[in-house]
């Protein structure tokens, strides 16, 4: 493991586009994450977050601008082509990501799940995945559970099972895509609680969400996307109560309303 | 109406030749197990190899498309002269014995020559039919899938491998039951070769007593063993079908939520 990048940053985002033929969704995107620190990511629907995660782990590569992890710039050769997995390889041990239709394997059980890619990605013994899954699903409360498969388990188990997947990489980032605006209102809280506990632990997050109470409490830092950039960031109290911009100004005056 | 019953159901014929028509049938029946599971895995290596991801694997995903589009245009019945004639000639002096004979003229585990030409001719053909089927079954796999799996840091075989094959498989069971009742009635046109499956043997005692009751034994045979597993394919898709009315269980989930709240009672969404 190399150390924090020689400005501070874990985890920067120079100048990041990306486009899906005509729609330009990413419009230079900067932004600095340090270790430990719990970055959440807010704005309209259309503004890019979930793109924006999605390019910081390489599922959609980013056209143009960098992305520099632990100071390796993961763009430094092309990450579209397939033949070079080097960053895609060197980002996915070090990034996990929860997605937020939870996407676990329906045809493995919750433990399963959790092992998987300690297994087969790491090749780790399988006695000892258990035994980590086990305890990293008793830790998201679902101990209980581990030997249901998925469809037999609610949204919010579901997706707790799916932080437990992502932690059991051994994840130095985890990025977190509106993990709870796919659950019913009552059980956001079991999802969101996981994640504040992460928070507190030290893990450094990234977290593309609508909760604006999470982002108040939690987050060291709060973005404000909008068009494809960014448009506004800072301490949560700063961006959250007292916007500069007249853009998040809209946008919170819109999304405090209700 | 004497003479259809004489002809078709002559049941002193069919009790005299039973043996000899079971020993047909089960030439079928051997026929048709192996190549049913060597068309399986021939065809899941064609699919996999379809949807090879990047560039530098295009020249192998349109070699493998052209193959499939190419032998499910064919009749299976050109296939099989095509095999055997080439095979049996390219082993033998006329041909210049360019492959040697127990390539060319195949005896394996002590089945006749036309049996193999079967299952090779069967193979390549069903291959082709099943790697579509496998391909829709692969295709129907949510994209989320692949994304979890990639980015837990697996390679795209390992996703295949682990995450998307054996869900895909799953779903394509019952057209690939329905592909193997095909591929069972396909195995008769083997008898062209001087197989003696089923289909060979009737023709013999046609032929021998101007009677078909050999062959009717033989399409009762048949059916025997594909309707059942016709009904089987139904009951299959029945039942995944009562699982996606569910929509992957969303009702049940509803319940667990409410047990999760504690006791549940009264909340509705």
């Amino acid at each position: 493991m190399s150390g924090p990048a020689a400005n501070g940053a874990y985890l920067r985002l120079d100048n990041v586009h990306k486009r899906f033929g005509k729609l330009h969704v990413l419009r230079g995107v900067n932004m600095e994450v340090a270790r430990g620190e719990v970055v959440c990511v807010i704005g309209p629907s259309g503004s890019g977050k979930s793109t924006l995660l999605r390019c910081i782990n390489l599922l959609e590569p980013p056209e143009e601008g960098d992305i520099v992890l632990e100071g390796k710039n993961l763009c430094a050769t092309d990450p579209r082509a397939e033949e070079d997995e080097e960053g895609i390889d060197f980002v996915r041990r070090r990034v996990g990501i929860v997605f937020q239709q939870f996407n676990l394997f329906p045809h493995k059980t919750a433990l399963e799940n959790v092992t998987l890619g300690p297994e087969k990605v790491l090749g780790r013994k399988s006695s000892e995945c258990k035994e980590k899954a086990q305890a990293l699903l008793g830790r998201v409360g679902l101990g209980e559970k581990m030997n249901e498969y998925p469809d037999r388990l609610s949204g919010g188990q579901q997706q707790r099972v799916a932080i437990a997947r992502a932690l059991a990489m051994d994840p130095h980032v985890i990025l977190f895509d509106e993990v709870t605006s796919a659950l019913d209102p009552e059980l956001v809280k079991e999802v969101l609680d996981v994640m504040r506990e992460l928070a507190s632990e030290g893990m450094t997050m990234v977290v593309v969400t609508h909760e604006m109470g999470f982002a108040r409490e939690v987050a060291h830092q709060v973005v404000f996307m909008d068009g494809g950039v960014v448009v506004e960031h800072g301490k949560p109290a700063d961006v959250l109560e007292n916007p500069k911009e007249e853009r998040t100004k809209r946008f919170l005056g819109l999304v405090l309303e209700h | 109406m004497d003479f259809i019953r004489q002809y078709y159901f002559d049941f002193g014929i069919m009790g005299d030749e039973f043996g000899r028509i079971m020993e047909g049938f089960w030439f079928t029946v051997q026929l048709s197990v192996l190549s049913g599971i060597t068309s399986l895995a021939w065809g899941l290596v064609l699919a996999v190899l379809r949807q090879l991801p990047g560039k530098a694997t295009a020249p192998v995903r349109w070699l493998t498309i052209g193959y499939i589009d190419v032998f499910r245009g064919i009749p299976l019945l050109l296939v099989l002269l095509l095999v055997s004639g080439g095979l049996s000639t390219l082993s033998s002096p006329i041909g210049g014995e360019v492959i040697p004979t127990w390539l060319g003229k195949p005896t394996w585990l002590g089945q006749t020559t036309p049996f193999w030409y079967g299952v090779f001719s069967l193979t390549i053909t069903y291959g082709a039919y099943m790697a579509e089927v496998y391909r829709a079954g692969i295709e129907a796999v949510p994209g989320g899938q692949m994304e979890a799996a990639r980015s837990l840091g697996m390679s795209h075989g390992q996703a295949m491998r682990f995450v998307i094959v054996p869900q895909a498989v799953r779903k394509v069971i019952p057209p690939l039951l329905n592909d193997f009742i095909a591929l069972m009635k396909d195995t008769s046109l083997v008898s062209v070769l001087g197989a003696a499956d089923v289909v060979f043997v009737g023709r013999a005692i046609q032929s021998e007593q101007f009677n078909g009751s050999g062959l009717m034994l033989g399409a009762f045979l048949f059916v025997l063993v594909t309707i059942p597993l016709a009904r089987l394919v139904d009951y299959l898709i029945a039942r995944e079908q009562q699982k996606t009315q569910r929509g992957g269980a969303p009702a049940e989930a509803a319940e667990l939520d409410q047990q999760a709240l504690g006791g549940g009672g009264g909340v509705t969404t």
